[in-house]
């Protein structure tokens, strides 16, 4: 498995399920957690008083982030909203689940398959959201500042609140979707700049960390086949987009492991629907992607070292002197065998 | 196998050749006790004899400690960067823990190497002493075999998977 699916199996296995055991006339009862990567949790369960209704509740680190990353005014909720009601079957619930962010009502009848392929995208459709409002924000602004062959580094207006060059906007959508790492959405009039910070708890992830990501940075230079993909660049130090962002004063001892890893989309990356959507799709997995392969080196080196100790071993057993020969020469005193074979043992 | 190495791995098979000449010899201070020499607090010196250390570079060298019934052999594996050091690290202690299956491996390696042997006479009784160090020899070969080979792996991983990543890009 080499690349990570942006939906979740889980959930389209469950409704699947549901769907079948309902079209067979049994339907099922469901009480199911369904976890996801970055601290996201699903939740399936019957409705209590309609047991044609499952409901699907989602819980996310980043929600907190991505309902005011729009100054407040909770736009991912008609966001979702517009993308989930105009399929068959599903409402929002009025409110969510206790314990959970957004809770999604599902009526069994009307269920369609292609509708459980949106729903097991739910995390992503939420992930999505600052992207969506980053690709609007490009739009307006390359439409005011078409032509650009230089860039100039737009700088935040503390006083006046205004951006005093028109290229580069002065949001930065930040997306907290685990403890420590955040990332960062900022637009401007030619390209959008992804940033990833991500931090190793591990000694060992460091070091491997550094040689993958060292790849990613030289992957496009050295194959002419990817020339067209996003630029990537790695920094240990924040880049200039987020230096007026980063709240200060943070652990020492944490800020020194931060890595920063920067993805400069074009326009091309994102030209229309389609597009915008593999495109969030990869760079949201980008995290879970990068630390699965470091995990995945570390596991196939284990077994790698299992077998080489294996050899050594065997080559340590050939210096052994073999028990029967030492007894065939030398010694007079004949051995006595059981009739299966065996040695006899005084 | 390039030019420097092998009159390396030849000084190392002799010297061990020269020190794998063990006799059983009990313990002089303490009574029914028939230890390591070379690991206990010594306080006679004839029971030791004159350490060997032979140097390819500053990174990988062997040290051989022989006494009266036993051998200490320290190897100095290469580290050439991060990386590697945490390869050695992580295989070296790997090794540690299956100890038992080794005979003569030390648990933990003597300050400044990266890995211990210690040949007591009890082995040289049991086993060939030409195949103990044809081992010793075999080991110091496909550990540096080893970790190159695991270095170069995780280079073409990673370099595929960033290939794989941004390949998805490209439309």
């Amino acid at each position: 498995m080499l690349h990570l699916q942006p939906s979740n199996l889980l959930i389209q296995k469950t409704f699947s399920e549901a769907l079948e055991a309902n079209g067979s006339g049994s339907p099922l009862t469901f009480d199911r957690i369904i976890s996801d990567f970055d601290y996201t949790n699903f939740h399936v369960s019957n409705d209590p008083e309609n047991r044609d209704l499952l409901l699907l509740s989602v819980r996310t680190k980043a929600w907190q982030s991505i309902l005011t990353c729009d100054n407040g005014s909770q736009g991912v909720l008609p966001y979702l909203a517009a993308k989930y009601t105009k399929l068959p079957g599903i409402t929002v619930a009025g409110s969510a689940e206790a314990g959970f962010d957004y809770t999604l009502c599902i009526d069994l009848s009307q269920l369609t398959s292609e509708t459980i392929v949106q729903l097991s995208l739910l995390k992503t459709n939420i992930m999505s959201y600052p992207f969506f409002l980053a690709f609007q924000e490009f739009a307006t602004l390359s439409t005011k500042n078409p032509t650009t062959t230089t860039v100039t580094v737009g700088r935040f207006n503390e006083e006046t609140g205004n951006v005093s060059s028109i290229d580069v906007s002065s949001t930065l959508y930040t997306i907290q979707y685990r403890d420590n790492e955040n990332m960062f959405i900022k637009p401007s009039n030619d390209r959008i700049t992804v940033i990833f910070e991500t931090f190793f708890q591990d000694e060992t992830d460091k070091v491997f960390g550094k040689v993958f990501l060292q790849e990613f940075v030289d992957a496009r230079k050295r194959n002419r086949d990817i020339q067209s993909a996003p630029q990537v660049i790695f920094s240990t130090e924040p880049p200039l987009e987020l230096q007026n962002h980063l709240p200060k004063g943070n652990e020492v001892g944490d800020e020194a492991s931060k890595r920063f890893i920067t993805f400069v989309l074009f326009p091309r990356h994102f030209a229309n629907e389609e597009l915008q959507f593999k495109t969030v799709s990869q760079l949201i997995l980008f995290r879970n992607y990068f630390h699965y392969h470091i995990k995945c080196s570390k596991a196939y080196m284990h077994s790698r070292m299992r077998y080489r100790v294996d050899t050594f071993v065997k080559v340590l057993n050939r210096a052994k002197v073999d028990e029967d020969e030492d007894e065939s020469g030398g010694s007079n005193y004949e051995t006595k065998r059981t009739i299966t074979g065996r040695k006899m043992v005084y | 196998m390039s030019q420097s190495l092998r009159p390396y791995l030849t000084a190392v098979r002799y010297s061990l050749e020269a020190a794998l000449t063990l006799t059983n010899f009990s313990s002089q201070e303490v009574e029914r006790h028939n230890r390591p020499e070379i690991e206990v607090p010594n306080t006679s010196a004839e029971l030791l004899l004159q350490p060997m250390h032979i140097a390819r570079s500053e990174t990988e060298q062997v040290l051989i400690e022989p006494s009266v019934n036993s051998v200490r052999i320290s190897l100095m594996v290469k580290q050439a960067d991060e990386i590697e050091q945490i390869l050695v690290h992580k295989f070296t202690i790997f090794l540690e823990q299956r100890a038992e299956a080794f005979h003569i491996l030390r648990r933990v390696p003597i300050k400044g190497y990266s890995i211990s042997f210690l040949i007591t006479n009890k082995h040289t009784e049991s086993m060939k002493t030409g195949k103990l160090v044809d081992f010793i020899i075999e080991f110091m070969e496909e550990v540096d075999k080893e970790i190159s080979e695991m270095k170069l792996f995780l280079n073409a991983r990673a370099r595929f998977v960033a290939n794989e990543y941004l390949g998805e890009f490209v439309y």
